[in-house]
This record gives C-alpha cells, structure tokens and sequence, in this order.
C-alpha cells in the first residue's frame, strides 16, 4: 500500500506527535508499504532521509500548554500539491489536522481517503474553540477518524463534532526492553537507588518541582538515592530549582537521544511521572514499562488509563509532593513490590507494542479505500476556489476562506 | 444612500449568496460521495461476515453442535435476506449476538478462519462508525437552517444511521483482531 503520512509538527523538534509519525513510518515501511512523511522542520537540513519531504518553515503559536506550529500560504500549499501529486497515495493519513498547520492545507487539497489522527486531550483550548468550526468544511472530508485516547476522543466529539475510534500510541517495545544500562547505574546492580524523570523539565505542567519537593522526603529515607533527569531546558533555571541541598543527589543528563532514553529507562529503580496537567497519552509511561522500570505517576486521567486503573504502576495525588515523596520511598524500600510492578507494567506496555497497533493502523486504511481501490491527488481547482488553473509552483495559489 | 450605492450593496449580496451556496453544495456533494464510499465498504464487511458464519456453519458443524450450528446458519441466511428487503439491522444484531456467543476455543476449526473472522468483526466495528461519522457530518450541515431555507439537496433523503450491536465476542480471544485470511 502507497501511504502517505503528514506531520504538522517541526520534524527536528523533539515532540510526542513527530515520534508518532516517526515510527509509525517505521513500523509500516518494515511491513514492506510504501510511506512518505510530508512535515515541516526548523531547518531544511536536518530533513535527510529520502521517504521524507520538508513542507516548509513554521510559525510557532502557543497552544495546548506548548508550542504549535502555525504554517498556510501559497508556498506551503504549492508543496502539498506536488507532494500528493507525486506521490499517489491509496490513503493519508494527517495527523492533528484541526489546527491550521500544514495537516489542514492537506485536507483541503487532497481528494481520495484521508485519515486523520487527534492527538491533543484538553478540553479548554480556546484556539481549538476558535478554529475548530472554521476548519469544519475541509475536516469533513476525513474519512475515518483515530484519537489516541478516550480524551482525545472527547475533544474531538465536543469541539470537532464527529467520532473517532480508539487506537492508543505505540511504543517499540524490544528497543525498550532490551540492551544496555546507563554506564555507572544499573538497577539491581547493588548501586545507590535511582529515580528517572525525563522531560521539558523547565515546563512547570511536567511537574518537575514536585518532584524535587517529594526528592527531599527520599533522601532522607534513602540516603544515597539519585534523580536522573533528561529532557530540554534551561539547565541554570534547574540547578536554582535544585538547590544546595539537593544538588549531590541529582544528575543532569540534558537532552539524550532516543537509546540513551532507552538506556536510563533501563538503568533506573523507579520511574516518576509527576505531571501536573495536560498530558493526553503517556508515552513515556509505556516506555518505562517496557523498559521494566516501576512507575510512579500522577492521577492525569490518562496516566491512569495506562497504569491499567494503578494496578500496573502506583498513582498518587498530583501535585502532593508529602504523597509523592512517601510513595517513592516505599517503593524504593521494597524489591518484591518492585518486581512485581515491572511485570505487571511489561504485560501492559505488550498492548502498545508498534507492531501490534500498526496492524489495527492498517485495518482502518483498508477500511476507508474505496472497493475498486484508488489515489489519493490534489483536488480539481473547481473544488478549490480562488487557485490558478496551473496549480503548483507556476503561480501562488490564494487560499481563501468560504463565507458563511 | 444613492441609488447607485444601493445597487452595489445588492450586488455584493447577491455575490455573498452565490458564494456561500456553491461552498455549501461542494461540501453537501463531498459528503454525499463519503457517506456513500462508507456505505460500500459496511455492506461489503457485513457481507462477508455473513459469508464467514455460512462457511463456518456448513464446514465445521462437528466443532459447533447441532442447536449452534443452526442457529448460526438461520443468522447468516437472515443477514443476507434483510440485505433486500426487512430489518437490516435486527437482523445484523441477530447475527452478531450468534458470533459472539462462540466459545473461545473451537476444535478444529483452522485458525486462519477464526483470526478472519475477528478481523471481519473489526472491520465491521471500524466501517460502521466512519459510516455514522459520515451520516453525522451529513445531517449536521443539512440540518443547518439556511441549508434548509435555501432547499439544498431538498430533494435528497437523508441518510439514517446504522446502529447494531457489534462488539467482539469469544472470537476475539486469542485471535489477532487486526488479522485477515491470505488468500
């Protein structure tokens, strides 16, 4: 199958949506489809790989807690033209189109099957609110709609008006679960005991300052105890977060690469997840899992959902660092429970594994091809009002909006 | 105003209706070919779930017993009557409420009919509701009122939608619900 994916997210920014995309490309093109990835990047270097197709440069908005990219015009519509003209798909597959990023340009020009995944999961979004109906009349021709999860699901019912059925994000499960340990920790090595955090740990919804709050109540009990922390950010602004007395106890990876992530995830005797809003999914949370890792969590909705109800990994009230901080100091006290949870998390994160959600992906893509199957194209200009006739680059094609 | 100012006004309005009546009738035929397509593709899922409950039913009747194997071929038979004319949907259900009420672990019966079996039974799932997700996109902008005054597809019926049961029963333990048949 001919399998176009779009991703609205700069592609060489760390981001839950591009990994998705990512892998989800992997995955297919292991299966031996044909995929290409139509995103947009900050910079047009660092779109290297041959399957991938740069849309352009973007504008970044703030939206749902962080930054969105804001991407229209004629150059950006003239590289979907040539994009799905030469690439005759049988399916694609947009993701996040509802925000107007180049996976909205897609559904405007594209004719045939498109599918669309929803990602984001607040309910309060005042850029979904005021966007939402007016990308209505081009998200109406999304043949079959996949929402990551019960809240992504809700946004898109209350603010999109339309379903979607339920197909969770996926997670390599034996690039987690097997290889390497960080050198110098080892759980079960008979090191000092290890907490992992890792994300933007200068964005407060991440939670990290309860975390840092509850590392004190650890410490105390568990003297030798270290916090392993990746992700982006402001290193100055964490080390003053930290401060004297936390600073022997906490290690600064700064942002890693995917196997290093792997690596500490490995590495690590418990897993923390203390954030405070905002999270629609919880991939890392499954990647933990995978990586055998005990997990602590916050109570997000979503977090909950993964962790199977708190039976596979343990929940605590969010923003409770006294909560936080007696839950991990438990757990680091009990090895049995330790184990336990890992294997009750590893059954768990099985479900999420790319390979078994990439066929249920594939099912929806045959359900949406028309019987005699097809291509998807750019659209007839009548359909398309206010482009000139010859459609690509010859001329800038004027995007307007329908009257209502 | 001048009588000149007025004309334009006019004018423009005119041009305002004429603009929005033809987006709406591009939207209204998009989504009229897409409820369609939708359809195509349901009916043809049901179809072959039926077909997959009659080879299940004729081939291994040993595996079922009699009263199941009965009442299994009597679902299939009235799925494929109510394709014409009657109750699709009732008799859809009833088809599904047989499917689901197999046992887990049918003895010999090949696995590649059972995995195609909870395959159909997702696709069945997936194409009913981007078919009611069609219907509801539909209905929605035909229901607008200046759809309704300006008499747009008027003539038109409405498409209904289509609500049967369809969960997986038994078939789908241990089965690979995204699976179908090579064949």
């Amino acid at each position: 199958m001919r399998i176009g994916l779009v991703c609205p997210y700069r592609w060489d920014v760390p981001g839950g949506v591009q990994y998705h995309v990512r892998d989800l490309a992997g995955t297919l093109r292991g299966m031996g489809h044909h995929v290409e990835v139509l995103t947009p990047a900050q910079h047009e270097e660092s779109v290297t790989d041959p399957w991938l197709t740069f849309a352009g440069r973007t504008v970044p908005v703030p939206y749902n807690g962080s930054m969105a990219s804001l991407q229209f015009g004629p150059v950006s519509a003239a590289r979907v033209r040539r994009w799905l003209r030469e690439g005759r798909f049988d399916v694609v597959h947009v993701h996040e189109p509802a925000t107007p990023s180049v996976s909205l340009l897609v559904c405007m020009i594209a004719t045939g099957p498109i599918v669309a995944t929803f990602h984001a999961a607040t309910t309060r979004s005042k850029w979904l609110a005021a966007v939402g109906p007016m990308a209505r009349p081009w998200l109406e021709k999304i043949s079959g709609r996949i929402a990551v999860s019960d809240f992504a699901r809700r946004v898109q019912v209350e603010h999109l008006g339309g379903d979607a059925v339920i197909l969770p994000n996926g997670v390599h499960v034996p690039f987690f679960a097997e290889g390497p340990a960080l050198p110098g920790f080892g759980r079960g090595s008979g090191g000092p005991p290890t907490i992992g955090f890792v994300g933007r740990f200068d964005e407060p919804r991440k939670g990290l300052p309860v975390l840092l709050q509850a590392m004190r109540t650890v410490v105390r009990a568990h003297p030798g105890t270290r916090l392993l922390i990746a992700g982006r950010g402001d290193a100055d602004q964490l080390w003053s977060m930290v401060g004297p007395d936390l600073r022997p106890h906490v290690t600064l990876l700064g942002e890693v690469s995917e196997a290093d992530k792997a690596a500490l995830l490995r590495s690590v005797d418990v897993y923390c997840a203390p954030n405070l809003l905002g999270e629609s999914f919880g991939v890392i949370l499954i990647e933990a899992m995978a990586a055998g890792a005990p997990v602590v969590a916050s109570d997000l909705d979503a977090f909950v959902r993964v962790l199977d109800d708190g039976a596979a990994g343990v929940v605590v009230r969010r923003d409770d660092p006294a909560a936080l901080g007696q839950a991990l100091s438990d757990l680091l006290a009990d090895p049995g429970r330790r184990a336990e949870l890992a294997a009750r998390g590893s059954r768990a994160a099985a479900r999420y594994d790319w390979q078994v959600l990439a066929r249920r992906i594939l099912a929806v893509y045959e359900t949406v091809l028309p019987p005699g199957g097809g291509v998807v194209t750019a659209a007839p200009d009548h359909d398309f009002p206010g482009v000139p006739p010859t459609g690509t680059a010859a001329g800038p094609p004027r995007i307007r909006r329908p009257r209502r | 105003m001048t009588p000149e100012a007025w004309l334009l006004l006019a004018a423009g309005v005119l041009l305002l209706l004429a603009v929005w009546t033809g987006w709406t009738l591009v939207r209204l035929r998009r989504l009229a070919a897409r409820v369609d397509r939708a359809w195509a593709t349901l009916d043809a899922q049901l179809q072959r779930r039926a077909g997959l409950a009659e080879e299940l039913a004729r081939q291994h009747p040993a595996a079922l017993g009699e009263g199941v194997r009965a009442r299994l071929a009597a679902g299939a038979a009235g799925a494929r009557a109510a394709r014409d004319t009657g109750d699709r949907e009732l008799a859809e259900n009833a088809l599904g409420h047989e499917l689901r009420e197999l046992p887990a672990d049918l003895p010999g019966v090949p696995a590649a009919l059972r995995t195609d079996l909870a395959g159909t039974q997702t696709r069945v799932a997936l194409a009913r509701r981007f078919y009611n997700d069609a219907v509801r996109d539909t209905r929605e902008l035909r229901g607008r009122r200046s759809a309704r005054w300006a008499g747009l597809h008027r003539r038109r019926p409405l498409p209904r939608y289509f609500d049967i049961d369809d969960r997986l029963g038994g078939i789908g333990v241990g089965a690979d619900v995204a699976g179908r048949r090579a064949s």
